[in-house]
């Protein structure tokens, strides 16, 4: 392994994440006898992802987020056969977790429509320090428009005033992570000084949406700033990507879309004065993992069969079908014509074209409604993968090597044996081939992104003190 | 012979202690209040010592940074931990203890805490309270949008609002609701979950609320205060006060004031728990003990002393004779809040100096403090609870984690011995340990309600 290490140490490395849907990225994933139902719900089975992600040397461990259910007012959508409408807010998930784990790191999801920036602001930079560097965040603005009910608005915030949000929501936020200097606390026993005022700074933010004079009331946190993680597909989703993200978490179902997802995200980037490698793409990546191609099947037809068919119509419906009940599981799928009524509900990223295109499918390939289900439950809207460690990570490094990707975000489909799959299986082949880390390079969440760290816009020089400094203890000094 | 009822204890966490120049002790981390190392000790302890919860004051912002002669840069709690955030580290790593974080209904919506309370009692299975405040900074309003503080009419009534919606979303599911029945397919089942549609003056939540029924229903709340306001809402919707009187007979008729205002809202007497705050400096002799206490009031600087009494609202003596008397109120000065005309009167009627008031400011005398053996902190503990003051208390240790080891140590046997408190934890959750009585939802109470909904 020695000439493989050496490989390593010039090479780009991927970055991955483990993204953890509750018990898992299919809808079915609960019903399988040796996952626990109750799982998401259970701080141990949150350990247990955040253990095997670091155990892997996977960069962090990604929650998604929605303040309210979902489509519960349509009883086409059978959310009550799901298991990811009830969940823990994953801020506070993953404060817990930050307690007993040392090196991954935490991208818990939040919104900026439906969170104020101070109260965010303190909960982060507390979970930074609680963690000692390990959090970044997922920055969503909320595309549910249950979300606006259960926070007194009539209706659905428009795109244009949610993204518009966001942006004064992350500059507050930067404003207030930068309140302390990273040498602000002297905390002298023996002078009585805590604290040094001249280096405390007043915000006075009056925006549009927010007026917050600040200072944080939490010292500096460890990374100066959190990594912002960022999805979408719509030109707003794309522009605030460009402007602030550090890493965009695509959902593109093949090689040519990716790539063409990854060139115009990384080509926005200059407009806002920021490099290519400012920002990484890490798309979304499912997979049924086999020691043969046999196993792998043999696995993904088991999840399948438990599919209730309500639930696969419903997401169908989700994804702009129309609403196929009464169907025969087994004939072919008659002509379809793609629905609109759900743009309102439309998931970030899974574009109507892809609709458009598997009804093609279906058309030509006289695919049955099982087989639909079969095409639509992986690979559909992103990246879903039937097969050996092999091929995974020959797909992986294709995608790697050829502008696609520069990671991924890996969804196990149940938990917390898709996971244990992954690590036990795919990461191996990925260090031999010298595509991913044996060791974490840094301590910070930052550092082994490889992330450029974020100076306080106060600092006058580059060599001012790094803000770990400020959290040196106080030797016991003398009391006077 | 009934057997006696136990106290209830709390450890307040004020990060670093209640002493204002507890930092400066050479046995406290100066930096504690940013560091988890030091909460995780705290945890330890207060389970070692089975306290009913911890408890984490908060104020949403850096108070008075604007006035110099408040002498902020002096003291250490101006930096600290969400205590949200902190409680959900703090989940990770006990087992047994309460985890009671302060939230406001203010600067906060009610989803969102409906949602970070509930996951906390996911996350311990049943061990969160929260004690709600509805803010007095004028700093944190302005980290808010806002001028100053909003008034209290407004910020009462939003609380209320705030409570009932949030006892609404914990109600949304029944206990039957979320079957996950891997047979059948059914994960959670509709005809027993409920919306609020609640449409009320600051709020619209339509509800319901994402997560599953608590393992409590409704965590325990905590309210302070002592306004009609404070104690009427106390009255209606608290499980536990969080009193702040100091002498003995004002206690009593705090503690008789609030119990006597549950009967109209159909609560019984033993439904609210009053805990007051004590502040204990504990040691064998009362020799040790008074040195621990001298000994952080020697930890007071000049510059710390002479802030903390502008910041209780006392003129500014700096450039004062400190060991000469206290001068008298200049004309035009006015005092402000609540404590400042009761320490100028005390501090001229014993004819104290500058310094020594700095002192007795700077010493918590707006709080209960005891000072003396493990038995004479008992007794007085003893008189409180059982002539109608308290039902437990609240401690607030002046320096941490030392001072909460020597409770731990010295105090809790000496309850124990008495009858007067737990030697194992008993129950399962914090509403059990408390001896608060179970929650339950408000449709199982009022089938009507049920019929009404969905």
């Amino acid at each position: 392994m020695a000439d493989g290490h050496d490989v390593k140490r010039v090479r780009r490395q991927m970055r991955l994440g483990l993204s953890v849907a509750s018990v898992g990225y299919h809808y079915t994933a609960w019903r399988l006898p040796e996952v626990s139902s109750i799982g998401a719900m259970d701080l141990q089975h949150h350990i247990r992802a955040a253990q095997i992600a670091e155990r892997g040397k996977m960069d962090f461990l990604f929650l998604a987020d929605w303040a309210s259910l979902m489509n519960l007012d349509d009883p086409r959508i059978a959310r009550d056969r799901e298991h990811a409408q009830l969940k823990m807010d994953p801020t506070l998930v993953v404060a817990a977790l930050a307690a007993v784990t040392e090196r991954v790191g935490f991208v818990p999801t939040a919104s900026t429509t439906y969170n104020h920036p101070y109260n965010f602001a303190r909960r982060m930079a507390s979970i930074d320090h609680i963690s000692g560097g390990r959090l970044g965040w997922n920055m969503v603005t909320g595309f549910n428009p249950e979300e606006a009910y259960n926070f007194s608005h009539d209706k659905p915030v428009a795109s244009d005033v949610r993204h518009a949000r966001a942006g004064e929501f992350i500059e507050v936020v930067r404003g207030l992570f930068d309140s302390w200097d990273a040498d602000a606390l002297p905390r002298d026993k023996a002078s009585g000084i805590y604290f040094d005022r001249s280096k405390v700074h007043f915000l006075d933010h009056k925006g549009e949406h927010f007026g917050v004079r600040g200072p944080l009331d939490v010292e500096r946190p460890p990374q100066g700033m959190l990594p912002i993680v960022t999805a979408g597909v719509s030109d707003n989703a794309m522009e605030l990507a460009a402007r602030f993200a550090d890493i965009s978490y695509g959902g593109q179902p093949n090689v040519e879309a990716a790539r063409t997802y990854y060139s115009t995200v990384k080509g926005k980037l200059a407009k806002y004065g920021r490099s290519e490698d400012e920002m990484l793409m890490m798309p979304g990546i499912q997979c049924y993992l086999g020691r043969s191609q046999a196993e792998a099947e043999d696995k993904f037809a088991r999840i399948q069969a438990l599919l209730d068919p309500k639930v696969g119509i419903g997401h169908l419906i989700l994804n702009h079908f129309p609403d196929l009940s009464g169907l025969a599981l087994d004939a072919p799928v008659p002509d379809l014509a793609m629905a609109t009524d759900m743009m309102e509900h439309r998931i970030s990223g899974r574009e109507p074209e892809l609709t458009l295109a598997l009804i093609r499918r279906a058309k030509a390939e006289k695919l049955t409604l099982r087989q639909l289900f079969d095409v639509a439950m992986c690979g559909f809207w992103s990246l879903g993968l039937i097969g050996t460690p092999g091929m995974i990570a020959d797909t992986m490094e294709e995608w790697f090597t050829t502008g696609a990707a520069d990671g991924f975000n890996v969804q196990p489909p149940y938990m917390p044996a898709g996971a244990e799959d992954f690590v036990e299986l795919v990461i191996p082949e990925l260090q031999r081939r010298g595509l991913f880390r044996t060791e974490y390079e840094g301590r910070t969440l930052r550092e082994n992104l490889g992330l450029r760290a974020v100076p306080s816009r106060y600092a006058g020089s580059p060599e001012k003190g790094a803000p770990e400094q400020s959290l040196a203890e106080q030797p016991p000094a003398m009391a006077s | 012979m009934a057997q006696r009822r136990k106290m209830n204890l709390g450890l307040t966490i004020a990060n670093i202690g209640y002493h204002h120049a507890a930092w400066r002790h050479p046995d406290v981390p100066a930096a504690g209040a940013m560091r988890f190392e030091h909460y995780r000790r705290c945890a330890v302890l207060a389970e070692a010592g089975l306290f009913d919860f911890i408890f984490l004051a908060d104020t949403a912002s850096v108070r008075s940074l604007d006035k110099p002669n408040f002498a902020r840069d002096r003291e250490h709690e101006q930096v600290k931990h969400e205590p949200l955030a902190l409680m959900a580290a703090l989940a990770a790593i006990t087992s047994r203890v309460g985890l009671v974080p302060t939230v406001s209904s203010t600067y906060t919506d009610p989803y969102n805490i409906a949602r970070g309370v509930g996951t906390l009692d996911h996350l311990t299975h049943g061990r969160a309270g929260w004690n709600l405040v509805t803010g007095f900074c004028p700093d944190e309003a302005r980290n808010y949008g806002w001028d100053t503080v909003p008034p209290p009419e407004m910020r009462y009534a939003r609380a209320a609002e705030f409570v009932d919606v949030m006892g609404a979303l914990f109600d949304s599911w029944d206990d039957d609701a979320v079957i996950r029945d891997k047979a059948s397919g059914v994960f959670f089942d509709r005809s027993k979950m409920h919306r609020l549609d609640h449409r009320g003056r600051f709020f619209q939540v339509r509800g319901p609320l994402d997560l599953p029924p608590l393992p409590q229903r409704h965590p325990p709340l905590f309210t302070a205060g002592t306004s009609a306001e404070s104690q009427e809402l106390a009255a209606r919707c608290a499980d536990v006060v969080y009193a702040g009187k100091v002498t003995l007979e004002d206690a009593r008729s705090y503690y008789a004031s609030v119990k006597g205002r549950l009967a109209r809202y159909g609560r019984a007497p033993e439904d609210l728990l009053i805990l007051p705050g004590i502040m204990v400096y504990v040691g064998r002799t009362r020799q040790e003990a008074q040195d621990k206490f001298d000994r952080l009031q020697g930890l007071l600087t000049d510059e710390h002393g002479l802030g903390l009494l502008a910041t209780y609202g006392l003129p500014d003596y700096s450039g004062c004779d400190l060991d000469g008397p206290v001068p008298d109120l200049p004309t035009g000065i006015e005092l402000f809040g609540q404590y400042a005309s009761v320490a100028l009167a005390r501090a001229q009627r014993e004819g104290l100096s500058i310094r020594q008031l700095y002192q007795m400011v700077g010493g918590g005398f707006w709080s209960l403090r005891a000072i003396g053996t493990p038995a004479d902190i008992a007794d007085l503990m003893e008189e409180w609870v059982s002539t109608g003051a308290a039902d437990g208390f609240n401690i607030q240790p002046p320096c941490v984690p030392i001072s909460a080891e020597d409770f731990v140590a010295m105090v809790v046997p000496e309850l124990q011995r008495r009858g007067l408190f737990r030697r194992e934890y008993e129950g399962r959750t914090l509403r059990e340990r408390m001896g608060l009585p179970a929650a339950v939802s408000r449709y199982a109470r009022t089938p009507e309600l049920r019929a009404a909904g969905e």
